[in-house]
């Protein structure tokens, strides 16, 4: 027979905070420094071996020079951007142009997600759309979106919106019907129904998937962005990334074209880098789910 | 075959009454009654068990009783603040810490930020984890996370500021944990119970348990779940614990064919 009700207090408190002591689960942390070296060498030493096969490739002659261009030429054409200040007006044009299409995506495709995650009927007429938007490329947009809107900020703005809405809206949605069905249980018992349970249940509980879709949105918007920029260039479009690999091009100018390839490569990492990630393993260590 | 106690109405209102109360799941040939006629009531302040094998319908009791799901037949009639649940997952959300999960329904019933800090605090300590308020769900044990789920219903059951003692429904909530754990944990229950005064009707398919916690123990027949008898719990304990196996049995084997 258990112990009787009322018993003295003493042992079971002690038991009880034993068994905490004991059950409470443990993590072993290796040091800062080895962690940074562990992520940070590996792409080092690739980029460095990238490089040098680059190198030898050109010393090599295999192919011609307007093909394959130095490494040191493509860095001088950086260079000379950056001298004669071309290069922060060009990112400008660009990064701000992404961010705020990013930000209105954000604004329509939340309670889009919302609304196709939780109204049956709206995911019964639009959700399989939106997951075929997700791969429909956004340049296919673009020609249609120049006779529309002509040669205007619209013209990029719409793009970069088609391209990303679809991502983000359906990150909601696979965030919210990956919640443990016993969370929104919780939360009416608790008192939170309708908008209340958004805010508090729904949406915090969704935040992982709906960060995988933010990610995923951004990425997105970056690659119609530049699309856009490409295909779309006229003297009321403002000078971004794209319209720069374009000139390149059009002047046969290799080392502007890779020089343009390599920062529209590294402004779209640099983002994910230094904003997505750090929010993102951040949501998911206070919930106890991130490995690193 | 509803052999049914029937309760004669009492001068103290009930904390929980329900009349001839039946549910069924589906409709035409596919529907499932999961309760068929169930009468009872609990006074305000009663510890009452409420044990069936499975797929008697003790759950769907318990939703019918939160107000989670409605009845197809018959009358749930609540006089308590607001009920809160248990589950047999402590279900603390994992983006909260320990203390803001305590303080969530506090929150959404609209207590203010230090009025709600303080009470949670307070029921953390109640169940034993004072000064744990900052840690994340899943940096606690099992039952450590049990705990706080049971701060959290208290606070649940309090949540408008009414003197009231509340309504504690538990649904099996020491099942997933080690046996050790439960027996500690079991005997917190009842402490934390004679400290707050609440009403609880908790759900179990375990006898030892129920004989253990409950002052009533109600039995339920299984598909449909019908209450077969109900035995008030006082004097030899194991004798009882032995009496209710026994019929649970019966009810059981009723079933093998």
């Amino acid at each position: 027979m258990p112990p009787e009700v009322g018993a003295p207090a003493r042992d079971d408190l002690a038991a009880l905070k034993g068994l905490d002591a004991l059950d409470t689960p443990t993590a072993a942390a290796s040091p800062r420094w080895r962690r940074a070296l562990a992520v940070g060498l590996p792409p080092l030493v690739a980029l460095v071996l990238f490089i040098a096969v680059w190198q030898v490739v050109w010393a090599s002659a295999i192919t011609s020079e307007y093909q394959v261009p130095a490494p040191i030429a493509v860095w001088q054409e950086f260079l000379a951007i950056v001298a004669d200040g071309r290069v922060a007006s060009i990112l400008w044009t660009s990064i701000s142009r992404a961010f705020l299409g990013f930000a209105v995506a954000l604004v329509i495709a939340t309670p889009l997600g919302l609304l196709v995650a939780k109204v049956r009927v709206v995911r019964a007429a639009i959700g399989p759309l939106l997951s075929g938007l997700q791969s429909l490329p956004s340049v296919a947009w673009v020609p249609a979106a120049v006779l529309w809107f002509g040669l205007t900020d619209a013209t990029i703005y719409f793009v970069v919106l088609a391209g990303s809405i679809p991502s983000i809206a359906n990150g909601l949605v696979a965030g919210i019907d990956q919640i443990p069905p016993i969370l929104p249980r919780v939360g009416t018992v608790l008192g939170a129904r309708g908008l209340t349970g958004a805010r508090h249940i729904l949406l915090p509980a969704a935040l992982p998937g709906y960060l995988a879709g933010c990610k995923q949105g951004w990425a997105f918007s970056w690659r119609s962005l530049m699309a856009a920029e490409i295909i779309a260039a006229g003297p009321l479009l403002g000078f971004g990334l794209g319209a720069y690999l374009k000139e390149g091009s059009d002047f046969s100018n290799m080392p502007e074209v890779i020089a343009a390839i390599f920062l529209i490569l590294i402004v779209g990492i640099g983002i994910e880098l230094l904003v997505f990630r750090p929010v993102e393993r951040r949501v998911l260590r206070v919930r106890g789910l991130a490995g690193a | 075959m509803t052999t049914t106690l029937e309760r004669t109405v009492r001068a103290v209102p009930a904390a929980v009454k329900l009349t001839a109360v039946g549910k069924t799941f589906g409709t035409g040939t596919g529907a499932v009654t999961a309760l068929r006629g169930i009468d009872l009531a609990v006074r305000p302040g009663e510890f009452v068990c409420v044990l069936g094998a499975s797929g008697c319908g003790k759950s769907t009791l318990l939703n019918l009783i939160a107000g989670l799901d409605a009845p197809s037949t018959g009358t749930v009639a609540v006089h308590s603040s607001r009920p809160s649940v248990m589950f047999q997952e402590a279900a603390l959300l994992p983006w909260l810490t320990a203390g803001r999960n305590v303080e969530l329904p506090l929150q959404l019933a609209g207590v203010g930020r230090r009025e709600r800090r303080e009470r949670a605090a307070g029921l953390l300590e109640l169940v034993r984890l004072e000064g744990q308020g900052g840690k994340r769900p899943h940096e606690l044990s099992g039952g450590m996370r049990q705990r706080v789920a049971l701060a959290r219903a208290l606070a649940s059951a309090t949540g408008t500021g009414a003197e009231e003692p509340g309504l504690l429904l538990m649904d099996e909530p020491f099942a997933a944990l080690d046996a050790i754990t439960r027996d500690v944990l079991q005997g917190e229950l009842l402490r934390v119970r004679e400290a707050t005064g609440t009403t609880i009707v908790f759900v179990t398919h375990d006898v030892r348990e129920a004989v253990r916690l409950a002052e009533r123990v109600v039995l339920l027949s299984s598909r449909p779940g019908t209450v077969v008898r109900e035995w008030t719990v006082d004097g030899d304990r194991e004798r009882l614990h032995d009496t209710i196996t026994g019929e649970l049995r019966q009810v059981i084997s009723s079933h093998a064919a």
